[in-house]
């Protein structure tokens, strides 16, 4: 497996600023499109390009961080007790845009688009109010990192893991609140 | 230096043009005749070799059914995909293939792919360069809708192939145009947003430009949507004032083309008039049009771009990328004054002019040619997939691989093992869309993963997917054992069916093109009534107190209009269409009433 954090050059550090990702990544595009000569070696990095956008996300670095580290480790698919709350709340709200946004793309007239606005309104409010909730969960996982670099520097995964379980539930559940707010907003 | 050379063509739904980069500047090549813009037409009227460009488009109207216009919408989708209303407004036959392709039949004889016709094309353009540079072109960069899906980009590609063309690179239209805007610029730092209408197609691209880097953050789009609909709805509207009843397909052409005329005139002056002299028979007809009355007809079309628009900056707000400063407009239909308006009304930002609307994308085509044939340096251009890739899951829905946006050349990988033992393969179904359930998504094809025997659970394949910087997909498959990739072919997922079958199809086909229309037509507009009339009656217990008597009266009779079409015993399609959009006309107010009072239901 390709080592991100060597590719770009950056130490394995779970806490990463963004913006020292970027300008890695900047610096190693630009040193290979300038040793490239035109057609003969385009510029095709995928590498790069995945080391940045993994790199640059929470979720995945940690995912990546420990798949480097205790490759072995199972994954941890239970879901915390301080996430369940969240969990019960999101679905009938996904539920709910879903048949929204069905009525919408049936609907082919101005009138009968109008129609749904009310409604459409209202779930976008409930989908951005579930996404600040998101907020402040994902933060108090990610302030975590520094203890599950120390709890990994003593051969110790278990946190690391049961973090990156709960990360990536929050991931998915912003994507597809996110996905639906953009729906909504293409309404 | 001559075999270096790569042009840079925009093949455009209206016209296409071919460009080159010539001491360091992009530049337009001009045919013979010193024109730029070749329209992307294609003809039979004339017995012998099809005629292409200007002479195919003054064929037109001399022969509407033998001239093939707008052909890029239909690249790279299938029949079935086609809707009634599609069909009907080519304006030219089409039938289905026997892989499910569309075929133009301009006669039994005479079928064409759209892939074939934009050879044509662009077989025009290649000629058109080598004669303007004296020397032999066979290397192309070619533009397509930042919105065109994987097939529609495999097929562009076939179609240059088909011309003796070599196709160094695939790009995104706003993406070249922003090359356009930025290449004497690259000391800047700027957030944009490219709106490019066109002829057919619509895309909002925004893109960061910092220190050479053109990155594209995001993008979102429609392949139809573009100046055709906007002559549409005003051809539609001269013949509902004229009472024209049915027309012939000699006169919609008519009508298309003064719609154009006319469309293009008000951009500039204030009132124009449509004439048609002997339009049928001997009878003439004029229309005067005022501006403000063609920007009635032509708000609802533009106003689809707007939440297309607001989808791709809320997308790049998301990425961090909240501030969008300059908005450039591409795109022959960004001359409309109207559109200019409705952007500043709706982003706040004065749109930026200072590109050619009709021939940036062609100059950033040739641009990036440049950088490929390192006539240009200095810019890296980085650019994303308009469209989430993934596989069908069990139970039909979509698992994205590749979300959408993601920055190309991108790969990422999954591992596929033998559910049963001693299974051989595993087929699996790429999907390209944004939809939950895998049928609401493009299918692109199968691939067919091979398994070692074994027992169940015991083969490991790890499939790659991976997207190039063309947008197209490659999908490897690697040996776990020898650690080699071997590339998956992507199976059109149609049935085969033997020639015998194929011909009768497309004969019969050709045959009821027309009759199965008439059906296929009612049916559509039946259900389009069926939508509107009960949506009528509850929005007026709504807000109906709110809307002006004027339109209370206008929306009684469209109704009653609608009621007595669809009673006809005749199934008269025309009819029960014209009655559809006229109700739809009536009720835009009451629409607009609606929308304005679920929105003042927040602040209370």
């Amino acid at each position: 497996m390709t080592n991100y954090f060597a590719l770009l050059g950056l130490p394995e550090a779970l806490s990463l600023d963004p913006e020292v990702v970027e300008t890695s990544w900047r610096e190693k595009s630009r040193a290979l499109a300038d040793s490239s000569s035109g057609s003969e070696a385009p510029l095709d990095h995928p590498d790069l390009n995945q080391a940045r956008s993994t790199l640059a996300d929470p979720a995945l670095r940690l995912a990546h961080w420990l798949a480097l580290r205790a490759p072995d480790s199972p994954a941890d698919r239970s879901i915390d007790p301080s996430l369940m709350d969240l969990f019960s709340a999101i679905s009938p709200v996904l539920e709910k845009t879903d048949k929204l946004l069905a009525s919408h793309r049936r609907a082919t007239t101005a009138l009968t688009r109008a129609m749904l606005t009310h409604e459409a309104i209202d779930v976008q409010l409930q989908i951005q109010e579930l996404l600040q909730r998101i907020q402040p969960l994902r933060s108090s996982l990610t302030g975590q990192f520094d203890d599950l670099e120390k709890a990994g520097g003593e051969d110790d995964f278990q946190p690391a893991t049961r973090a990156l379980g709960q990360l990536k539930f929050l991931k998915r559940w912003e994507e597809q609140c996110r996905e639906r707010l953009l729906s909504l907003i293409a309404c | 230096m001559n075999e270096e050379l790569i042009i840079g063509i925009d093949l455009g739904t209206t016209n296409s043009l071919v460009g080159v980069v010539d001491s360091g500047f992009p530049l337009v090549l001009a045919d013979r005749e010193g024109g730029r813009l070749t329209p992307s037409c294609v003809s039979w009227a004339t017995s012998g070799e099809p005629l292409v460009g200007k002479e195919a488009f003054r064929s037109r109207m001399i022969s509407p059914e033998r001239t093939v216009s707008s052909i890029k919408r239909f690249i790279g989708r299938t029949f079935s995909d086609l809707t009634a209303q599609e069909r009907e407004d080519a304006g030219f036959p089409l039938v289905a293939g026997r892989y499910d392709e569309i075929l133009v039949a301009i006669d039994p004889e005479t079928l064409a792919t759209p892939e074939e016709i934009s050879a044509l094309i662009l077989a025009r353009l290649k000629k058109i360069a080598e004669e303007a540079l004296e020397m032999p072109v066979s290397r192309a960069v070619i533009t397509v809708p930042a919105y065109f899906n994987n097939t529609q980009r495999e097929a562009t590609k076939r179609a240059a192939g088909l011309a003796g063309l070599t196709v160094e690179r695939i790009i995104n239209e706003p993406t070249a145009a922003a090359l356009a805007y930025g290449l004497d610029k690259l000391e800047e730092s700027a957030t944009v947003a490219v709106y490019d209408l066109g002829g057919g197609t619509f895309d909002l691209s925004i893109l960061q430009m910092r220190d050479g880097f053109f990155e594209v953050i995001s993008t979102a789009g429609d392949t139809r949507l573009g100046g055709d609909d906007l002559d549409r709805v005003i051809a539609r509207h001269f013949a509902a004032t004229l009472a024209l009843g049915e027309l012939s397909p000699g006169e919609e052409a008519t009508l298309l083309a003064r719609a154009r005329e006319v469309k293009e005139a008000l951009s500039i002056e204030d009132s124009v008039t449509a004439r048609f002299p002997f339009f049928r028979g001997s009878a003439s007809f004029e229309l005067e049009l005022s501006r403000p009355a063609l920007e009635k007809l032509l708000t609802p079309v533009i106003e689809r771009t707007r939440p297309i628009a607001r989808r791709a900056f809320a997308e790049a707000a998301s990425k961090g990328v909240a501030e969008v400063e300059r908005l450039i407009l591409v795109g022959g239909s960004t001359r409309i004054p109207l559109v200019r308006e409705k952007l500043q009304e709706w982003f706040g930002l004065v749109p930026d002019i200072s590109q050619h609307p009709d021939e940036s994308i062609a100059l950033g085509a040739a641009i990036q040619a440049g950088m490929l044939c390192g006539r240009v340096r200095q810019i890296i251009l980085v650019d994303v997939t308009p469209l989430s890739l993934g596989i069908e899951t069990f139970g039909g829905l979509m698992n994205v691989i590749i979300p959408r946006n993601s920055t190309i050349p991108v790969k990422a990988g999954e591992l596929f093992t033998n559910a049963v033992d001693h299974q051989e393969s595993m087929a699996i179904r790429v999907l390209q869309g944004e939809r939950e359930l895998a049928k609401d998504n493009w299918l692109l094809g199968e691939v067919t993963v091979p398994f070692t025997p074994g027992p169940k659970g015991s083969a490991r394949v790890g499939v790659q997917f991976a997207i190039g910087l063309d947008g197209i997909l490659e999908v490897l498959a690697r040996d776990t054992v020898t650690g080699e990739d071997h590339v998956l072919e992507i199976r059109n997922a149609a049935i085969d069916v033997d020639d015998e079958a194929v011909e009768r199809m497309v004969s019969e086909s050709i045959d009821c093109a027309f009759d199965d229309m008439n059906e296929r037509i009612w049916t559509e507009a039946k259900l389009k009534s069926e939508e509107l009339l009960p949506a009528v009656g509850e929005a007026l217990a709504l807000v109906g107190h709110l809307v002006p008597a004027d339109d209370l009266a206008g929306i009684e009779a469209a109704t009653a209009r609608v009621r007595s079409a669809l009673e006809s015993e005749s199934h008269d399609s025309t009819a029960l269409k014209s009655a559809n959009a006229a109700l739809d006309e009536a009720t835009q107010t009451l629409a607009a009433i609606l929308v304005e009072a679920a929105f003042s239901g927040l602040d209370s």
